[in-house]
């Protein structure tokens, strides 16, 4: 049961991190900051800016 | 406790022979797919603990003392030490896009033999090697570019080629991934409803995201996913509809234009609307439905209904014209050794890898589950009746304009299949036809479907099938606005050397512009495919197959030229083989598709048979100055790619001989402080 709790977890933190989600729980960490509409368009902008400035492979 | 580790790899070694043994070797009986699925996945659990580790060990000497760039560097954004496990997934989901689940339906064309065997062997010694010493050599010098790598280790000249090979690959994937799209929607109202539907729910999501539930990126994407569903099942309804269904069934001209028009919108619309929504439930709908295929073969074990081998390996096939040598190693890039990776491998991932040692599962590791899912889309190709693949991948300018003319042409091939069966199939997934739908994507779409309905839903094979249309034509929409998006800030920075307003990326006048040259570029070859009588796929694909594999051998450069600098000649042929291999095929390939004397295969002996033709039309001159144009693209990448295989060759004497700088440029060596636990 402990074992397939960990994966669920690990599943839903590997979603999270594709969905940019835990990178938006890190900007708020790391600049002391609450969450908010502005605060996550903030981050969000700044995200995708660099997301989309990169390829997409084929 | 040792000899039972050594009993078990040497079984699962034994495994991965015998499997690759039998489906090299059983031939006149139809086989399993389960041999596939044991002989890959035996070959790379082998591979990843053997060669991968020799790799680590030996080669790289991964040391887990020394910080990673996502240590020493950790900003929060960008670089940020992250879990193997959820690195991997997020690597995965980068570098999985469409290309290892078409190529391999395409190549099926030779049979399942030739393809399958480049899938593993490729990926295990070129592919996943590829990847994993561009992630360690990036890795090692904070996070750099492929680009900035091939300037620092080669020279200027290396680094310059790079960006102007990829932006022109990016122009030829974008056109070839375009024409996938239109081939699969075309007269097709509920798969052209269930896509348009896509851009409304996208820009649903988006708002949402940003004012209703900002940061709630998994509800939103649950949300979409919701939608979608419901547009596939709306979408039936519109195509029984008499007054809707005319409206979704469109022509492959208009689906072009729709898509050229979309990309253009796309690209210069603020990110957040459209693109950013659609990337994010793209990207979970592609891992659920890759895992969902996975789960369905191992369920179903379905049958391989094509043989080892097909009549075309002589050259003739009709959905691409060339032989095994070398056309089935560049139809198969991306699943095998994919250029493009690297651009992944030296982009995000290696500014956040927490350990050295993650560099195995995630760049080895992570190409083999590509590898995998090639394998899985070569299987989905392969239990369709040998008929009915060829009847829906060739083109009408091949087997006959009508389908009888089709049945009869691909039946004397002996293959055999009626109008009746193909109507019949039609019927099931809710399509008016399924003949000449080139591009590999229904074909897959109907392996997919024959999979999915045998684990328990064979009621609803047209959900099925248009589910996984949908699913194909989600992700490659996504590419297509991405890439313009990145084609246009890789023009923008070229052209702000001479106008530098242009180089402003808010600056509404640049973006316009340099979109719509973007756009006119890969569109004016989507169109070409679109008038092509071959088909498109026929010129298109192996374009750029070409190109990405070049990328590859620009990648593979770099690689040897670091390994060559760190251990001499010791190790570099781990990097130097796979170049080799290559060089040889894209090198054959390019000449082929430029010279040979065969119209199917040589752009030039295209160009020079319809101009003999001599009815001088409008569009059989455009037809005419396609075929030579595609010829000089051709050439220029065997020309760029030439230029920096003679500059690596130049630096690798020098360091040979000792006359050239061989010195190492890593990061310096900084002790780690992170603890894995803490991730």
């Amino acid at each position: 049961m402990n074992v397939l709790r960990r994966f669920a977890r690990l599943i839903l933190a590997t979603l999270r991190e594709i969905s940019d989600e835990n990178a938006y729980q890190r900007h708020l960490a790391a600049h002391g900051r609450q969450h908010s509409g502005p605060e996550w368009r903030r981050f969000s902008e700044e995200r995708l800016r660099a997301k989309y400035a990169r390829a997409k492979c084929c | 406790m040792k000899l039972l580790t050594h009993l078990l790899w040497g079984a699962i070694a034994a495994a991965a022979a015998f499997c690759l043994g039998g489906v090299a070797l059983i031939r006149g009986e139809h086989i399993n797919s389960i041999w596939l699925v044991l002989a890959a996945a035996c070959t790379y659990v082998t591979a990843y603990r053997f060669y991968g580790r020799f790799i680590a060990v030996r080669v790289m000497a991964l040391d887990d003392r020394r910080a990673t760039p996502g240590e020493r560097l950790r900003n929060g954004h960008d670089f940020e030490p992250t879990n193997k496990w959820i690195l991997l997934g997020h690597h995965f989901a980068a570098i999985a896009g469409p290309g290892p689940l078409v190529g391999p339906v395409l190549a099926a064309q030779f049979g399942y033999l030739p393809g399958t065997l480049w899938i593993v062997i490729g990926a295990v010694l070129g592919g996943a090697v590829q990847d994993f010493v561009i992630l360690f050599a990036s890795m090692r010098r904070d996070g750099k570019s492929l680009g900035k790598m091939a300037r620092e280790e080669i020279g200027k000249v290396g680094g310059f080629i790079a960006l102007v090979t990829v932006l022109i690959i990016m122009v030829i994937l974008l056109a070839v991934v375009g024409l996938v799209v239109v081939n699969a929607l075309k007269g097709s109202a509920w798969g052209t409803f269930t896509i348009a539907a896509t851009m409304p729910i996208a820009i649903f999501m988006g708002l949402y995201l940003r004012y209703w539930r900002p940061g709630k990126v998994l509800e939103c994407s649950a949300i979409g996913f919701i939608l979608v569903l419901a547009s596939i099942f709306g979408g039936r309804s519109v195509a029984a509809s008499a007054s809707l269904a005319p409206v979704f069934t469109l022509s492959a001209m208009a689906l072009a234009i729709g898509i050229i028009v979309y990309g253009f919108l796309a690209s210069a619309l603020p990110v957040w609307l459209l693109l950013a929504p659609r990337d994010y439930l793209s990207t979970f709908v592609k891992l659920g439905v890759v895992l969902m295929l996975a789960i369905g073969i191992l369920i179903v074990r379905p049958e391989l209904q094509l043989p080892a081998f097909t009549r075309f390996v002589d050259g003739t096939g009709p959905i691409f014209a060339g032989k095994i040598f070398p056309f089935c190693f560049i139809t198969i890039a991306c699943g095998a050794v994919s250029g493009f990776h690297s651009l992944i491998s030296s982009g995000t991932t290696p500014k956040m890898i927490a350990k050295e040692w993650h560099a195995v599962p995630v760049g080895y590791g992570s190409m083999l589950m590509e590898s995998f899912v090639a394998i899985m889309a070569m299987i989905a190709a392969c239990v369709l009746q040998p008929g009915v693949y060829f009847a829906v991948n060739s083109p009408a300018g091949i087997v006959g304009a009508t389908p009888a003319a089709a049945v009869a042409t691909i039946s004397n091939w002996g293959f055999p299949v009626t109008t009746a069966t193909m109507a019949q199939l039609a019927s099931d997934v809710g399509e008016k036809t399924l003949f000449f739908r080139t591009g590999g994507a229904p074909s897959l779409a109907l392996g997919m479907a024959h999979i999915f309905a045998r684990t328990g839903g064979g009621a609803v094979i047209g959900f099925w099938y248009h589910f996984a249309i949908m699913f194909e034509a989600l992700f490659i929409l996504t590419i297509i606005d991405a890439g313009t998006r990145v084609g246009r800030f890789m023009l923008q920075d070229l052209l702000s050397q001479v106008a530098p307003p242009l180089g402003r990326m808010m600056w509404m006048p640049g973006v316009i512009l340099t979109s719509a040259m973007v756009v006119a570029a890969w569109g004016y070859f989507l169109i070409q495919g679109v008038r092509d009588p071959l088909g498109g796929i026929n010129s298109l694909w192996p374009l750029f197959g070409i190109s990405n594999q070049l990328l590859a051998t620009i990648a593979l450069c770099v690689a040897t030229t670091i390994l060559l600098k760190m251990h001499s000649a010791k190790y570099a042929w781990i990097t130097f083989a796979p170049l080799v291999w290559l060089v040889t095929v894209t090198f054959t390939a390019g000449w082929q598709k430029i010279l040979s004397p065969i119209p199917a295969i040589g752009f030039l002996a295209q160009a020079d048979k319809l101009a003999a033709a001599g009815a001088a039309t409008a569009a059989t001159e455009t037809l005419i100055f396609n075929a030579r144009l595609d010829a000089a693209l051709c050439g220029l990448l065997m020309v760029l790619v030439a230029v920096i295989l003679a500059d690596s060759a130049r630096v690798w004497v020098g360091i040979l001989r000792g006359t050239a700088d061989a010195h190492v440029r890593e990061a310096p060596f900084v002790p780690s402080r992170l603890q894995t636990e803490e991730l």
